[in-house]
């Protein structure tokens, strides 16, 4: 079909781009969903009845790996930044919230060591992040 | 608007793509609303015995639980849902199965105000974390707004 071959003209919208790339947008969002989730992926504790802590944008992210690894948001910190890295991670945002993204299989104590040096670094009070048990990766 | 205003009697031998963007679009903004996933856990706080000495006065109102391998075994994480069932914890120098904590602890600090709903909670640094989230869980299953407070002697 050449154009002009027809003279009549059509008046209907070609969805055909626009579904395109709502589809592509789709996809893209399905793929990332699991893995937008800041700081290296950890098997979080799974409990019965967790609490809401908020939208993760709105706290500062602390993640501990199975190896006792200390990450804020996407960053690795060895022990002695850490603190440093806090403060730098919590700017100048009235009242920040630490909260910690443990791996299920550490124990308490690498815990409280980060719970300790957050508290040292001038944050009071943390959140432990679980997941409730039954709950999908993707959402709930 | 017609669509057959121009072509007479032709038949359209086009999709109609239009229900498949509508259901397309919601797909996509319910996908954009669920990414900033929302966070789920507990707060807690951190005790410090040796830097923050605890007022005398108030130490009889003060409720501990501790938390030790040889009583509760679990320094794995628990297999399954839930603890080990002989897992037993101290409440208030009271040795009780972990399955009674929630009735017990929403007996003792149930009628307190708000602002005096604290659990001390002394437990072993050897303990699995998931274990000890599960104990909290319990802890505060009765009691939304109790407040953890982890004791660290240093």
């Amino acid at each position: 079909m050449r154009l002009g071959e027809t003279r009549d003209l059509q008046a209907v919208i070609n969805v055909t781009p626009l579904v395109d790339v709502v589809l592509v947008l789709l996809i893209i969002f399905m793929v990332m969903a699991p893995q937008l989730s800041k700081g290296p992926d950890v098997t979080l504790p799974n409990t019965t009845k967790p609490r809401d802590q908020g939208d993760e944008r709105s706290r500062i992210l602390v993640t501990i790996d199975e190896a006792g690894g200390l990450w804020i948001d996407d960053q690795s910190f060895p022990a002695d930044q850490f603190e440093e890295g806090l403060r730098a991670a919590a700017g100048d945002a009235p009242d920040p919230k630490v909260v910690i993204r443990g791996d299920a299989r550490l124990r308490l104590g690498e815990v409280r060591q980060a719970m300790l040096a957050i508290e040292q670094a001038g944050f009071h009070g943390v959140g432990l992040i679980a997941k409730r048990i039954g709950a999908k990766d993707q959402g709930d | 608007m017609q669509i057959n205003d121009s072509s007479g009697s032709q038949l359209h031998s086009e999709i109609n793509v239009t229900p498949l963007v509508d259901v397309v679009l919601v797909l996509l903004i319910i996908f954009m609303v669920v990414v900033p996933l929302l966070l789920q856990g507990y707060d807690a706080n951190i005790a410090r015995t040796s830097a923050n000495p605890v007022p005398a006065q108030s130490e009889e109102t003060q409720l501990i639980l501790s938390i030790v391998p040889s009583a509760c075994r679990i320094l794995e994480p628990p297999v399954g849902d839930g603890l080990p069932a002989d897992c037993r914890v101290t409440l208030a120098d009271r040795e009780i199965p972990a399955a009674d904590l929630p009735a017990s602890v929403a007996q003792i600090l149930g009628d307190l105000p708000a602002e005096k709903r604290v659990l001390f909670l002394a437990a072993d640094n050897r303990l699995n974390y998931e274990g000890v989230l599960r104990i909290v869980d319990l802890a505060k299953a009765n009691i939304d707004d109790l407040t953890i407070e982890f004791i660290t002697t240093d």
